[in-house]
């Protein structure tokens, strides 16, 4: 042996043919990818560049970004008081809720969205008033129900469901001790609500609403068939005219890379944050968690 | 006559689906009395002592806590349920420990001592925090109001769990296996505290299979087995001179 003392010898780690055989098809299969981008000249990288900050796609990237917004913040609304519905004892409130849920989460966003684009069909106006008097005003859905607004509506409705779902799994990961405890304070039903069940249920609840938000960045593209000029359909309308579509293509998937890229950084944060938390939660209760998933119906 | 402080039971039943858990119990407590719980595992233990703070309804029965229907007003022909706010007033009476301890995990101890006087009785905050590290400081817990359950030991755990009971200032105060949960040099500790509170007058019953507890401390002593009382009376004398077979069978078997 050499003179080198064994005490201090590095220890190597050991690597399998097939780590170094999945390097080299990974290598020769970027190379491959980049360079046929690269050279292939229907790519248009120039025109890309040119319409990548171009005023209507800018335009249209800030009614995505605020149609995200305001979707999540109504549906987070909504679905945490469908969730609230959904755990309550009485049981037509509950059913209300659960019906609710199916019937949103069971059929396409894409078919409710024109749904509520063409509500017109069904009431072809909207009155307000008190029934069998007078009193009230008549309005013309048409008027009421422009793309902008179907779009709100249509994804809102739609995403409220999901978050009902996920708050209410978040309700239930809420040990039972933890409702018992709280009900021999003699806590009321609300105030058990807000300081005891949602702030327990928060841990599990925000991660899977940053994955919604991602989620839902994308999803306001389907807007772009009820003629909403959100980033996909301004991004239409110019190759409509310049037959440019790969091109444009690329400059709206590029912008909904770099917007998800973005929310992925804190949404890792959160993870982060809130697996932390809930490492507050005292082992003897995370064990009652697991044993007994129970709803908070109580 | 001031009945505060005293628990009532006839012939009251419980079933969870075909199978009875309490079978016509009949309980009597006074003011002050301490009174422990004894028998095997799924007599019906825990369920009575659920019963007395409403986290089960009994099914039939007389249950009266503090001199109160509890949970029911009675009419000519039935218990009627009481509205939540009534049924909760009532609880906020009869304190409960958990064998788990169920502290809050989003408090602090300070803040889960608080939760009841600031949260349910309205109580104003200074004042309560200056009561919550009284009562932290009279569990021997004065310099641990900033830590969070996940941070205490299981000891610690349950004696704040027993200082926020304690916070709502209840004429009752429920154990069910306060130290079960716990590892066994920590026992001593919890059973301390609890020692320290019998002396000052409030009623407890404690459902435990720390026999030395019940000898030094307990008043009554009652023994359960499937769902009855069997055997009932002064503490040291059941637990020295056993009436019933059944009590003399279980006693042999834990001492
Ligand atoms: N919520 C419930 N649903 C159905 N059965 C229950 C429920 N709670 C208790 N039981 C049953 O009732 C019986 C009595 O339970 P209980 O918890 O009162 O017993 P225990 O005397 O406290 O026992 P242990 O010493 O194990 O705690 C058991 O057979 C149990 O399985
Ligand atoms: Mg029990």
């Amino acid at each position: 042996m050499s003179g080198m003392d064994s005490a201090l010898k590095p220890r190597l780690k050991r690597r399998s043919t097939f780590e170094y055989v999945s390097w080299v098809v990974c290598i020769l299969v970027g190379v491959g990818v980049l360079s046929s981008v690269a050279t292939n000249p229907n790519f248009k990288w120039d025109v890309v560049a040119k319409y990548f900050t171009h005023e209507s796609i800018l335009r249209g990237l800030m009614l995505t970004i605020f149609l995200t917004v305001a979707s999540m913040a109504l549906g987070t609304l909504l679905g945490l008081g469908l969730a609230i519905m959904r755990a309550s004892t009485i049981k037509p409130i509950a059913a209300l809720a659960g019906v609710y849920i199916t019937i949103f989460r069971g059929t396409p966003v894409l078919v409710q969205l024109i749904f509520w684009f063409n509500i017109s069909a069904l009431y072809p106006n909207l009155s307000i008033g008190i029934p069998f008097t007078d009193i009230g005003t008549a309005i013309d859905t048409n008027a009421l129900m422009g793309p902008i607004t179907a779009a709100l509506i249509g994804l809102t409705l739609n995403e409220a469901a999901y978050m009902a779902e996920i708050i209410r799994g978040g309700f239930s990961a809420v040990g039972k001790g933890q409702l018992e405890a709280a009900d021999s304070l003699g806590m009321s039903g609300a105030m058990k609500m807000r300081k005891v069940i949602i702030p327990q249920a928060m841990p599990s609840i925000i991660p899977a609403t940053g994955n919604q938000v991602i989620g839902m960045f994308k999803e306001t593209s389907l807007v772009s068939v009820l003629g909403v000029a959100e980033l996909l359909q301004s991004a239409q309308l110019i190759y409509a005219r310049t037959y440019e579509t790969i091109p444009l293509l690329i400059v709206a998937s590029l912008w909904y890379l770099v917007m998800t890229l973005l929310l992925s950084y804190p949404q890792s944060k959160l993870e982060q944050k809130y697996s932390h938390t809930s490492a507050r939660v005292p082992r003897k209760a995370r064990k009652v968690t697991l044993t007994a998933p129970e709803g908070i119906a109580r | 006559m001031n009945a505060d402080g005293t628990i009532f039971a006839r012939k009251i039943r419980k079933s969870f689906g075909p199978k009875t858990v309490l079978k016509d119990v009949d309980l009597e407590i006074a003011s002050g009395e301490i009174c422990c719980i004894i028998g095997p595992s799924g007599s019906g233990k825990s369920t009575l002592l659920r019963c007395i703070n409403g986290l089960e309804t009994v099914d039939s029965g007389i249950l009266k806590v503090n001199g109160d229907d509890f949970g029911y007003y009675e009419t000519d022909t039935a218990y009627h349920a009481l509205p939540p706010k009534k049924l909760a007033q009532q609880r906020t009476r009869v304190g409960m420990v958990f064998q788990q301890f169920n502290l809050f995990p989003n408090m602090t101890a300070r803040d889960n001592v608080m939760a009841g006087p600031v949260l349910v009785k309205r109580a104003d905050k200074r004042q309560s925090a200056k009561q919550a590290q009284e009562l932290l400081t009279s569990v021997g817990l004065g310099a641990f109001g900033d830590r969070y359950p996940a941070e205490l030991s299981g000891g610690q755990q349950q004696r704040v769990a027993i200082a926020r009971s304690l916070a709502m200032d209840p004429e009752i105060i429920l154990f069910d296996e306060p130290t079960s949960a716990l590892d066994p040099e920590k026992v001593g500790e919890v059973l301390g505290v609890m020692k320290e509170l019998a002396k000052k007058g409030m009623t407890m019953v404690v459902v435990t299979h720390e026999m030395g507890f019940a000898r030094e401390v307990a008043d009554s002593l009652i023994f359960m087995d499937e769902g009855n009382v069997v055997e009932r009376g002064d503490a040291r004398e059941v637990l020295t001179n056993p009436k019933e077979p059944r009590t003399q069978a279980f006693l042999e078997q834990v001492l």
